[in-house]
């Protein structure tokens, strides 16, 4: 039986954005209160989407979603200076990458993680990968919006 | 680890090109002896063949990758180059993770995100 996120779980992630945007880039980021993203509920996914695969003692997904300009700024405060889409591409799976990292102090190494991949049609991609509903957590940076989707259960 | 008078040789091995970048940017720094860079590699298969090839004094190794990840890596790297320095610099945040890197042969392990002087006190101790 697949068990769904309980609250705690969730906080965890809203942990992550928080450190990871005053570590990378030395600035705030505001996360805002995570809800469930009902089938068929606003859009929310952006012009570039992370995609991390969730295996072992859970199951489903982690997806970073951000616009462009959101990302371009993180690049300037990384020091990069080539602002391609491959560059987009990279720091947005990157992102993905290090948050669900660090939910692995919450959730220990059971959480499977893989390399990040990037999503063009994310709501497709993350339906077929856990049966409960997937939780937002939307964040403001520097102006911009994103958000983070957490598609998770226990095995 | 031996310090003379050549260059120590680095490799950055990560799968995300903005963090190798930012790597490679960050050991020019003055606190850092001078260090060369060895090479560039996105996942661990490529890391072993380069590192059979430029036999680098220091590693950073990330451990999520694409072919090989960072910990057969490692283990590969440690047979081969015993004296080299690898420090893992993962997003990975789990103890049980950094200890098993450990057993296999890295020297020293920074978790993802990073700021610059993390990185920088890092790579300081690893070259001690």
């Amino acid at each position: 039986m697949n068990i769904p996120l309980r609250p705690q779980d969730i906080e965890v992630f809203t942990e992550a954005i928080t450190h990871y945007f005053n570590a990378s880039t030395g600035e705030k980021a505001s996360v805002r209160s995570a809800y469930l993203l009902e089938r068929g509920g606003p859009v929310i996914w952006n012009d570039f989407n992370g995609l991390i695969e969730i295996s072992g003692d859970y199951h489903g997904s982690v997806c970073f979603s951000a616009p462009r300009a959101l990302l371009s700024h993180v690049l300037l405060k990384m020091g990069e200076s080539v602002f391609t889409d491959e560059r987009h591409g990279d720091i947005v799976g990157e992102i993905a990458n290090t948050l669900s990292g660090r939910a692995r102090r919450h959730f220990g190494e059971g959480l499977g993680i893989s390399p990040p991949r990037l999503l063009e049609y994310p709501s497709s991609g993350i339906e077929a990968m856990a049966h409960s509903l997937p939780y937002a957590i939307p964040l403001r940076w520097h102006g911009y919006e994103a958000n983070l989707v957490v598609h998770l259960e226990a095995c | 680890m031996r310090l003379n008078q050549r260059p120590l040789s680095m490799m950055i091995v990560d799968d995300s090109t903005v963090i190798r970048n930012r790597i490679a940017r960050l050991v020019s720094n003055p606190q850092l002896p001078l260090i060369r860079i060895a090479g560039l590699a996105a996942n661990g298969e490529v890391a072993l063949q380069m590192a059979r090839e430029t036999r680098p004094d220091l590693i950073t190794m990330d451990l999520t990758m694409p072919n090989m990840d960072g910990e057969a890596c490692i283990e590969e790297i440690a047979r081969f180059l015993p004296d080299a320095q690898i420090l893992v610099v993962s997003a990975l945040s789990d103890k049980a993770t950094a200890l098993r890197a450990i057993l296999k042969g890295a020297h020293g392990f920074l978790h993802k995100p990073f700021t610059d002087e993390e990185l920088l006190e890092s790579l300081v101790e690893l070259i001690a």
